[in-house]
């Protein structure tokens, strides 16, 4: 019996190593875009000299304020829908889940403009109220804009993560608290805060990254942050350009480090279980419809009306171009497909290459595990076009196989999972450090394999957690621009890259059809690969 | 377990996206294709394009992007570009690559086809169409008899706060240099931090400047005069109107979209036979007609409402200058225009 225990726990051992060398042959393509950055600021020198110009502090701390505030926003935000959608009796529960993911999937550039047409001055929604005499909204610019709109295009970082951790949690604490006669706040306080915290915590990181990497939101809403002084300066001064988004780089990860350290990694066991908890609202309906109506309205439904708007005007206006979606929306076919291919196996690819990464995170307090979540990590908040152009470098300077990727789809699949695998990792992360280790050792004790045990334990507990960073690394990849425009192959239209070109040139009715076909497909999917898979889990 | 089970049908469809992938990838990057890099956008050019591959049996491939993006990203691949041709909406990512030695220089058959105004005075570019500097402004909120006849007035008292200008776009951006080259860094220095002082409201490009005026957000804007066309074909409503500067006012440059050749093309004659097709008169009419842009090619009336380029009398501006995109963005910047 003793000779059997040594034996299994030789085998831990030997796993644990399996493990890390998987994990770091994994992270070798996440750390290319940092050392494309390194090695460019080598050959165009100038690093230090850029990075302690006074001028750039400015531009450095209205990041760091822009994405700390967003992200606590967020989190307030997501944590609350996402329990409203999974433990309450709201109505018309089951729909509002499929639409609050999908806020996530408008780019920016079209996002913020839209957002600007319906609530700036003078814009549809003053219009309207004019008739009933009120006027003078105020501004939508600066840090108050800003905040706004990116608060209500990514607060599904947060969502997504909490909905599936508060799907996976069993609701038998809750009833005990409740039982023990603690009212719906205090449960949350002290139930559901610290079960779900550490996703929470993960989500919150997401949208700190993604604000810190966003571009289109910042320049149309005239906020002047880090990455706006990227963008302005790389093609007039890339030494400048290329030591700001180091600087980016380096930021990142010790902000991932840090956000490691404080929150924890230990989150205590807790299985699903029995059928969903249900809390009444009570007197409390009310305010909880207003609150998701108001965020769906201003997320959601807002663009949207402002789409269709365009749509029809358009329509009506008509057009003698041949290559107008207002004449042929078979056009949309194409690209529509593109999309949901190209996105589909990012999402796929993503969670798979994390997983390796997440299981050694949550599992072991080990430095591969966490210097490899950095540098994944780290791949969210450089810009899109950082990515592509480190991309660009070294599939050109590498041999046969892999320089025959350059522009080619497996390589475009593999820039999202790369750029986009932070959103796969968190939830993943959670997920694993939430599958309790008595069951594996169980299983392990009944003579289970290592795959055997990831096939009929852990991946089947981790699926909500799975799913959820599925869908985010999904809709991200549906709406990324810069790198599928340098590293799609050629003639490879996507829904984003369709809704790009209008937008350039003001085609409105165009831009605004492919944008109202990219929140439909994004819908179906979102639909088939985490919310009906959620449901079958419940 | 049940949910487990599941995972059939999502295996499947890994299983069939790897296929459609691999088949995919199959048919992507064709070799004996002429490889375009074009800022200029599928909705504006497409159909142009595909003529072209048509008329003259070669095969393309198009990569559409964002001009200054495509011109990084060409400036990363270096020699082992794939692509033949650049063709950017400014001159200004033009220049960049040209100052980094990536474009081979144009035959002269080519460059005759175009007033050397237009073009590189190296040769290593040409116009092909052009975009011309105005003022949008919105006519319910401003009288005509308000309305400068220079841009340098914009700098007075009665245009406090009332003028939108996009510092980041590149076009403003091309002006600005050509500012620089026809009245001096000074004279430059001053009219842009006059604007600054003078409460300019900045933009993030053109089509936020030209919605904005027509939603009355602010008075007036600069930007090329493209824009407010295509507003008022979705929206003939909009109170949204061009203005032109009197003739020979900087504020009226013209700007050109450019067409190069790599200089790690092989295949030179087929990218130079492909911009002498933009310079055709089937082309240029294309613009004029399709686009509201000015053809650059001896001979092509512009579109009706656009006037002829002949009256125009823009300021005669020596563009190699054009390429110091560098020093204008300094500029700018020193100015306190953000």
């Amino acid at each position: 019996m003793s000779s059997a225990i040594a034996h299994a726990l030789d085998g831990a051992r030997a796993r644990g190593l399996g493990l890390r060398a998987l994990v770091l042959v994994l992270a070798v393509p996440f750390a290319a875009p940092l050392a494309y950055l390194v090695v460019r600021n080598a050959e165009e020198g100038g690093v230090w000299s850029a990075l302690t110009d006074e001028a750039l502090l400015a531009p450095l701390g209205r990041s760091l304020l822009l994405a700390t505030t967003v992200a606590a926003a967020a989190a307030v935000v997501g944590t609350t829908a996402a329990w409203l959608v999974q433990r309450s009796d709201l109505p018309g529960r089951r729909v509002i889940r499929l639409l609050l993911p999908l806020p996530l999937v408008l780019p920016s550039f079209i996002g913020a403009f839209a957002l600007i047409a319906a609530f700036a001055p003078g814009g549809l929604l003053e219009r309207a109220l004019s008739r009933v005499g009120v006027s003078g909204l105020p501004e939508v610019r600066g840090f108050a804009g800003a905040f706004t709109v990116l608060t209500l295009l990514t607060y599904p970082y947060v969502y997504l993560p909490v909905a599936a951790r508060l799907r996976q949690l069993p609701p038998a604490m809750e009833e005990s608290a409740r039982l023990l006669g603690r009212g719906p706040a205090a449960t949350f306080a002290t139930v559901v805060l610290p079960q779900a915290r550490a996703a929470i915590a993960a989500g919150a990181l997401l949208v700190f990254l993604y604000v810190l990497a966003d571009f289109g939101a910042v320049q149309l809403l005239r906020y002047d942050t880090l990455t706006r002084a990227i963008f302005s300066n790389y093609l007039l001064d890339p030494p400048v350009a290329l030591a700001l988004s180091l600087a980016l780089g380096l930021l990142a990860i010790v902000v991932v480090i840090a956000q490691r350290r404080v929150a924890g990694r230990r989150v205590p066991d807790a299985r699903r279980g029995g059928r969903a908890l249900t809390v009444p609202l009570g007197r409390w309906r009310a305010a909880a419809v207003a609150f998701v109506a108001g965020l769906l309205g201003l997320a959601l439904a807002a663009p949207v009306a402002v789409l269709v708007y365009w749509t029809v005007r358009g329509v009506n206006a008509g057009t003698t171009r041949p290559n107008s979606l207002v004449a042929d929306p078979g056009r949309l076919v194409e690209p529509a497909l593109n999309t949901t291919i190209a996105s589909v196996s990012a999402a796929l690819v993503a969670v798979a290459v994390v997983l390796p990464a997440a299981f050694l995170t949550a599992r072991h307090r080990d430095r591969v595990g966490s210097g490899a979540a950095a540098l994944v990590t780290g791949g969210f908040a450089l810009p899109g076009l950082v990515i592509a152009l480190a991309l660009a470098f070294w599939t050109l300077r590498s041999p046969g196989l892999i320089g025959a990727l350059y522009q080619t789809l497996p390589l475009l699949v593999g820039a999202y999972a790369l750029h986009f695998g932070a959103l796969a990792l968190a939830p993943a992360q959670v997920a694993a450090g939430s599958v309790p280790r008595r069951l594996d050792d169980a299983a392990r004790t009944l003579g289970r394999g290592r795959l055997a045990r990831l096939a009929t334990v852990d991946l089947p507990l981790m699926a909500p957690g799975l799913a959820a960073g599925a869908g985010l690394v999904l809709l991200s990849a549906m709406k990324e621009l810069p790198v599928t425009l340098l590293l799609a192959p050629a003639g490879f239209p996507t829904l984003a890259t369709r809704i790009w070109s209008s937008t350039e040139d003001a085609f409105w009715a165009d831009a605004s059809i492919a944008a109202l076909a990219l929140l439909a497909v994004s819908g179906v999917l979102t639909w088939l690969l985490v919310v009906r898979r959620d449901h079958a889990l419940a | 377990m049940r949910a487990f089970r599941r995972g059939g049908v999502p295996a499947m469809a890994v299983a069939a996206l790897l296929v459609a992938i691999l088949a995919a990838s199959g048919c992507g990057g064709d070799r004996d294709a002429l490889t375009i890099y074009s800022g200029r956008t599928e909705d504006l050019v497409g159909p142009l394009l595909e003529r072209f591959s048509e008329e003259q049996g070669v095969p393309i491939d198009v990569r559409y992007g964002d001009t200054p993006q495509l011109a990084l990203l060409l400036a990363e691949e270096g020699d082992r570009t794939p692509a033949d041709v650049f063709w950017g909406q400014s001159p200004g990512a033009t220049a960049h690559l040209a100052q980094r030695d990536l474009l081979a220089p144009l035959s002269s058959e080519t460059l005759g086809l175009v007033n050397p105004r237009f073009e590189d005075p190296q040769g290593l570019w040409t116009g092909t169409s052009g975009r011309q500097r105005v003022l949008v402004y919105n006519s319910e909120t401003v009288a005509q008899d308000g309305l400068p006849r220079s841009v340098h007035e914009l700098t007075r008292p009665e245009y406090r706060g009332r003028v939108g200008i996009a510092p980041t776009n590149g076009s403003f951006q091309d002006f600005v240099t050509a500012m620089r080259d026809i009245e001096g860094e000074e004279a430059t220095a001053a009219w842009l931090r006059g604007m600054a002082d003078n409460g300019a409201r900045t933009y993030a490009n053109n089509n936020a400047i030209v919605e904005a005026v027509g939603r009355g957000e602010i008075d007036m804007g600069l930007v090329n005069h493209y824009y407010n066309h295509r507003f008022l074909q979705e929206d003939p409503s909009l109170p949204s109107r061009n203005h032109r500067f009197e003739d020979g006012d900087i504020g009226g440059l013209l700007i050109p979209s450019s067409a190069s050749v790599l200089a790690a093309s092989d295949k030179k004659e087929e990218a130079e036979a492909f911009i002498r097709f933009l310079l055709s008169k089937e082309a240029q009419e294309y613009f004029a007609d399709e686009t509201f842009e000015y053809p650059l090619a001896q001979g092509v009336p512009p579109a009706e409402g656009v006037p002829p380029l002949e009256s125009l009398r823009p300021p005669d501006e020596p563009p190699a200058r054009l390429g110091d995109v560098e020093g204008t963005a300094r500029l700018i910047q020193e100015s306190g225009l953000e």
